[in-house]
């Protein structure tokens, strides 16, 4: 057991037969100036366009590594977060999700009300692209929810039901956590709160008890707090900030997302 | 309008049979199996062939056992000759479609099956969280566009739980601290160990050489790791066994919320498995490869969804037992087409149409190549082969003579497998007659060598250890 490693063992993956070496990448990541640049950047309460750019390594290397893999390059995909503030107070949510090793390239359109939890607004939309060469090349579903609270989603004209949402709990999709978590930082972290909140991950698949709750803070490589998501259903993430209210890294099971750049509205 | 039903095969990876809520485990939460459950036949003395995934693939992919299928452990290489389930469906008359896992080395699935989903990497042992939503996603664009004239067999292969083994993987070189310590759970949310934690160190030679010495042949790095864990870490390690489970069990509900608003729903028939089990803390152990009941009892359902396909709707089977190899014909028989006269496993069709037939008595498993198992009502016995002096690559048995050591378990008075009573002098008669049986069920088997050269280094490379330790008296 090596415990010489300075990376937080929520996000260190540095074993094994890691080649690329991982915590190295991801430190060096870390240190690339456009990171540095995001804690610099103005504090997120003051944002009405944001948008951050993820590169996705994979925890467990061997195995999963994409088929056009480069020597030296970890990297299986890009995370495009980026989000809009409407006149009328609704955010606009496009993100894009794609991964070399699923093969799966997935653009999700969804709003939000301004408030910490972003609560889902209206209707939304999800493009699936798939270029495996398999029969499965083409995806594209739309969603709402009713004044029930049933989430409803339509696939090729086809209208099914994923679940029906507990209204005492704030809905979001797991995309909009990326600012849902830095706004409730402060209440997590400094008044040792957990709160509860269901999620509807991916726009398709309905997380209805969700906890999230302050987990710890590093020094290095950079000054970031994390904080922790469990539920039922959901394998367990952990989600680091910086100063500024920027998601720097988000890990989870098998995968790593690492900041890559910030562009957005510093006003 | 066919009169032959759509089949649909859903299997899971690494999902031990009493990890569902309908079998009332507590810990968590699986209402789509249950579902499944609910509208079908499901079996409580289900076995995998072998407690591993590409060996008891290979056992569904053929209806045989895995030491004739060429794959009796992950590194195998199917034998060509044998047919799988794609191409004799297909020559019957059948679409057959594959999604996801296939994990059956030896054999390209592109040939034999049209292939939904297989990944941008092509689908090895897991990674559940790159492929399952992708899988289900397939799914979704073949149920809502397939129009084909022809009945559709589609298999499902899910990764989950399987991802569990990159949970182990994750501690091998740090210590995490556990959820408890951590102010993340409480202990009253994490499920309490098992009731086997503890167990009989009098196991056979072959099941200490590969999971328990310092050394060990399998996965020795974890082993090292999680003998520093404290009880909350095992305990933790359950929860998210658990956590897996519930994931796959969502993906499963979104399929069959789609394939209830198809035209399908009414005449598919429903197959749901798992190719093996976890272990899971049980007997100290994580993963699989062991003949205990964490590993090789795995669920195993018949259903429908709607009226035309003739299965017993809310039946709990807790009488007889059924096998991996019994996926092939039964798969066949509700298809209309013969299967090849060598497999091995019998249609289950009579048993989910709730009729009173003649059955086995008893359920055989193999494992690690000289591993076996045979399963009672009341007993099991586990026992192995010694490897051979001069090694001619053809799996062992069935021989008196190269029986190595054994294990003996009383179920009804040890459901939980924690006393060997093998030397107890009244147990002697039982011990023989399960003998019989292993020695009766393999003379039936057509064990082919084995011919590729990567499955004979790994016999190879495994029967070094064996000899030394039947040899040297390394463990008594």
């Amino acid at each position: 057991m090596d415990d010489s490693n300075p990376l937080h063992w929520s996000f260190d993956y540095n074993h094994g037969a890691q080649n690329p070496d991982f915590a190295q990448i991801l430190i060096k990541l870390l240190d690339e100036p456009e990171v540095k640049s995001a804690a610099d950047s103005v504090s997120v309460d003051t944002e009405d366009f944001k948008k951050h750019v993820y590169q996705i390594l994979p925890n467990f290397w061997r195995g999963y590594k994409r088929r056009d893999n480069q020597e030296g390059v970890l990297s299986i995909g890009t995370v495009i977060v980026e989000r809009q503030k409407r006149n009328d107070d609704i955010w606009n949510y496009n993100v894009q999700y794609q991964n070399t090793t699923s093969g799966e390239d997935l653009r999700f359109q969804f709003h939000c009300q301004n408030e910490c939890y972003r609560p889902l607004y209206g209707s939304w939309r999800v493009d699936a692209q798939n270029s495996c060469n398999d029969r499965y090349s083409t995806l594209k579903w739309d969603g709402r929810l009713t004044s029930d609270a049933e989430i409803l989603i339509c696939i090729n004209g086809t209208e099914i039901t994923a679940g029906t949402a507990n209204n005492s709990l704030p809905l979001t999709c797991n995309w909009a956590l990326f600012d849902v978590i830095p706004a409730l930082a402060e209440r997590l972290k400094e008044l040792g709160d957990n709160v509860d909140i269901a999620l509807l991950d991916d726009l398709e698949q309905l997380r209805p008890k969700n906890k999230l709750g302050f987990l710890d803070s590093v020094h290095s490589p950079i000054p970031l707090d994390g904080y922790y998501l469990y539920g039922t259903g959901v394998l367990p993430s952990y989600w680091w900030v910086d100063a500024n209210g920027n998601i720097i890294i988000v890990s989870s099971t098998f995968e790593t997302l690492v900041l890559k750049e910030k562009m957005g509205d510093t006003s | 309008m066919n009169k032959r039903p759509n089949i649909l095969f859903i299997n899971t990876d690494q999902h031990s049979w009493d990890a569902l809520s309908a079998y009332g485990n507590p810990y968590l939460h699986t209402p789509n199996i249950d579902l499944l459950h609910r509208n079908g036949t499901s079996f409580k003395k289900s076995y995998c062939t072998d407690p591993v995934c590409a060996a008891a693939r290979s056992s569904w992919a053929t209806g045989l056992y895995t030491s004739e299928t060429g794959v009796p452990f992950n590194g195998g290489q199917l034998h060509t000759k044998i047919p799988d389930i794609g191409q004799i469906l297909r020559a019957g008359g059948y679409r057959v479609f594959h999604c996801g896992k296939w994990h059956v080395p030896g054999r390209n699935v592109r040939e034999s099956f049209e292939v939904l989903y297989y990944g941008g990497h092509d689908i090895g042992a897991g990674g559940a969280a790159y492929y399952d939503s992708a899988s289900t996603h397939a799914v979704a664009d073949f149920l809502m566009n397939y129009d084909g004239n022809e009945p559709f067999y589609l298999q499902i292969g899910y990764v989950d739980p399987h991802d569990v083994c990159e949970y182990l993987h994750n501690h091998e070189e740090k210590r995490i601290p556990n959820p408890v310590e951590q102010g993340i759970l409480t202990e009253d949310e994490l499920p309490p160990l098992p009731e086997n934690f503890d167990y009989d160190e009098r196991e056979t030679v072959l099941h200490r050489v590969c999971r328990r010495v310092d050394d060990a042949l399998i996965h020795a790095r974890i082993l090292k790791a999680v003998r520093d864990w404290d009880e909350l870490q095992w305990r933790y390690f359950r929860w998210n066994y658990y956590r897996f489970i519930e994931k796959v069990d969502a993906e499963i509900g979104r399929v069959l919320s789609m394939l209830r608003q198809t035209s399908f729903y009414d005449n598919t028939l429903i197959l749901f498995s798992a190719d093996h089990g976890e272990a899971c803390g049980s007997h100290q152990m994580f993963q699989k490869f062991s003949l205990y009941e964490e590993n090789v009892r795995v669920p195993f359902i018949m259903a429908c969804l709607g009226e035309n396909v003739s299965v017993k709707k809310d039946q709990f089977d807790e009488t007889h037992f059924v096998s991996g190899v019994d996926v092939f014909p039964t798969i066949c028989d509700y298809a209309g087409i013969d299967p090849p006269e060598d497999v091995q496993g019998v249609s289950l069709r009579p048993l989910a149409e709730g009729e009173d037939v003649a059955w086995q008595e008893y359920a055989y498993i193999e494992s690690n190549y000289w591993g076996r198992a045979i399963v009672t009502d009341q007993y099991k016995y586990v026992t192995e082969y010694k490897p051979k002096t001069v090694e001619d690559f053809v799996p062992p048995g069935p021989d008196s003579e190269q029986l190595g050591l054994a294990q003996l378990f009383d179920k009804h008075n040890d459901p939980w497998e924690t006393e060997n009573l093998v030397n107890a002098p009244e147990y002697q008669e039982i011990i023989k007659t399960c003998r019989e049986r292993l020695f009766a069920q393999e003379s039936q088997l057509n064990r082919q060598q084995i011919i590729h050269r990567s499955p004979k280094r790994i016999i190879s490379n495994w029967r070094k250890r064996l000899r030394e330790h039947w040899e040297h008296g390394k463990i008594k």
